[in-house]
């Protein structure tokens, strides 16, 4: 069970990695937010036991681990959350640059520094 | 008890009705400053509490210590959680004086200041993430603050990488699960120690690149100069004087209170990544022309000393880490905030920013590298103590650079901004000389915080 566990974070892992280097910023978020699930994949592989549920009163055999399923739930609801907040920015940046590719947004970021360098040297050439 | 479930209730209910309101008009503004003056209010009474070595325990809703969520202040939680909360109240005093221009603005920051006090307050590491979580978030949303395209690209690429930190974090925290059953710190300090070595290195690297990644350390810092310019000032001035801390807080606490075998393990290799950053970040901050730009690149030297410090270690080396971490976001939060300023007084505390961030008395910087050299001494290495001099005459050099292009070469009558604008700069100034000149309670909380971890963060 361990091994399905892990192999299964570790392709999410790998996907949401490959997925957060392209440039398309949708599939960034998604990467992201695959890579968030493979955590809590994980966070729930890290306590696999087998018993019966844990509710009170306790039976005498043995229970399953309840901490890491409400871990796992917290951890989702927060990365929900953070995904749409994501998404959202992403809509702004693309109302913003009319554009949603990070090329774009690095190249009219790096347009912005290389003006920035030019008003510099202008300046500096000015008081010397 | 009182005042740590104070600390811990006030900003959060007040968060959740003023991020409702419209944070435009003054009424909601002072209401945000009032909450985060009673939360400092209750941090001091805390740090009273817990300053003579002790820690002020309380499990939330009366449970059992290993079911309830453990709610712990120690010296070294109090000294971040209130540095922190007075540089988030200088920012947003700063926005208020300059006028706020989001609703939300006044709401999130009360809300970041939540997670804040919340992580730092916690001896739980699955609710140091959840507390951790809602300030990035908040975080994430204060950089899109202003709402222009560099505002909104700068929180784009903090919004990703830092979400990839906090997954790294957690899957270190499943880690740490797996192998002692419980989330409980002082029980982790405990069974860590019995770990098979080669879960626990993995554990303790995990941590090490999600804290990384939300400070900046030289191969994590790709982010920050471009979220630490695109976002506004008073933004930069609270991601690098209170959010960061989390980093330097999360490395201090994980690595020399839970993790302290493995932090032995790798001190060599912490201290060469810090000495890397160190010189990176000085190297690059010499050759910028934006005074933003420099200070964010500086941001990423200045990390590095904290981690020599803690590579370093022992008493004398953690001390160091605490003291530098603290006075770092003081120094950060006082420049960010005189960044798009001018006039006289502000030219005063750019000079003051310089001393202080090379390390020169009377600033407080001194103290900071005061207590790295005596680390480096203690460590027995005159080439650590070679390249902290070093490091200090870079700093020297980007600052008094910038000091020079900015208040030298433009005329001083050019524009100056209004008074109320440049008084906050000038008073965090002043408390930078302050400390410098009393320095005491900063070096007993420092000195108390070492000596905590020393005993095995109990």
């Amino acid at each position: 069970m361990n091994l399905v566990f892990s192999l299964a974070a570790a392709v999410l892992f790998g996907a949401g990695a490959y997925l957060l280097l392209k440039r398309d910023l949708v599939r960034v978020v998604v990467g992201a937010s695959l890579i968030s699930q493979s955590a809590i994949l994980t966070l729930l592989a890290s306590a696999l036991t087998r018993g019966r549920a844990p509710i009170h009163p306790l039976p005498d055999a043995p229970v399953s681990d309840p901490v890491v399923q409400s871990l796992a739930l917290t951890a989702l609801v927060i990365g929900l959350a953070v995904t749409a907040l994501l998404l959202v920015v992403v809509d702004r940046v693309s109302h913003a640059y009319h554009t949603i590719t990070q090329d774009d947004v690095a190249a009219s970021e790096a347009a912005r520094e290389e003006a920035l360098e030019r008003v510099g040297a202008d300046a500096e050439a000015l008081t010397e | 008890m009182t005042a740590l479930a104070l600390a811990l209730v006030v900003p959060w209910a007040a968060g959740a009705v003023l991020v409702a309101l419209d944070g435009r008009g003054r009424i909601v503004c002072w209401l945000c400053v009032g909450t985060l003056a009673t939360e400092i209010g209750a941090l001091v009474a805390l740090a009273v509490q817990v300053l003579p070595g002790r820690a002020v325990h309380s499990v939330t809703g009366g449970w059992p210590a290993d079911v309830g969520i453990v709610l712990r202040a120690d010296s070294l939680g109090v000294a971040f959680a209130l540095v922190s909360a007075v540089m988030l109240l200088a920012a947003v005093v700063q926005s208020i004086v300059e006028g706020v221009q989001e609703r939300t603005f006044p709401g999130l920051v009360v809300l970041l200041a939540t997670g804040l006090n919340g992580l730092f307050l916690t001896g739980d590491m699955f609710n140091f993430y959840v507390f951790f979580e809602i300030a990035m978030t908040a975080a994430y949303v204060l950089t899109t603050y202003g709402g222009g395209r560099r505002e909104l690209g700068a929180a784009l690429v903090f919004a990703a990488v830092n979400l990839l930190g906090s997954s790294v974090f957690l899957l270190a925290i499943a880690g740490v699960y797996r192998v002692t059953a419980t989330l409980a710190m002082e029980t982790i300090a405990l069974r860590m120690a019995d770990v098979e070595p080669n879960a626990a290195i993995l554990i303790a690297v995990g941590f090490f690149i999600a804290f990384g990644v939300k400070l900046g350390l030289f191969p994590f810092h790709f982010w920050l100069p471009t979220v630490y310019t695109g976002a506004r000032p008073a933004v930069a001035a609270i991601l690098s004087g209170a959010l960061a801390n989390i980093g330097a807080y999360g490395l201090i606490r994980f690595g020399a209170g839970l993790l302290p075998n493995e932090l032995a393990l790798g001190a060599t290799a912490l201290i060469l990544i810090g000495c890397a950053s160190i010189v990176y970040g000085g190297v690059l901050a010499v050759s910028r022309r934006d005074p933003a730009e420099t200070l964010a690149y500086s941001a990423i030297g200045q990390v590095g000393y904290v981690l020599v410090a803690l590579g370093v270690g022992g008493p004398v080396g953690l001390a160091a880490a605490v003291l530098y971490a603290l006075v770092n976001s003081l120094n950060k939060t006082m420049l960010f905030l005189a960044v798009g300023v001018r006039g006289p007084l502000i030219s005063a505390v750019f000079a003051l920013g310089a001393l202080s961030v090379a390390g020169m008395p009377p600033a407080v910087g001194f103290l900071g590298k005061l207590a790295l050299v005596h680390t480096g001494i203690v460590a027995g290495s005159p080439a650590l103590v070679a390249l902290l001099v070093a490091g200090s005459a870079l700093s020297f050099v980007y600052m008094f650079q910038m000091y020079q292009r900015e208040f030298w070469r433009t005329p001083p009558a050019d524009h100056p901004s209004r008074w109320p604008l440049q008084l906050l700069p000038a008073m965090l100034a002043v408390l930078v000389l302050a400390a410098g000149l009393w320095p005491e309670p900063l070096l007993a909380l420092s000195r108390d915080a070492a000596a905590l971890l020393s005993r095995g963060g109990r």
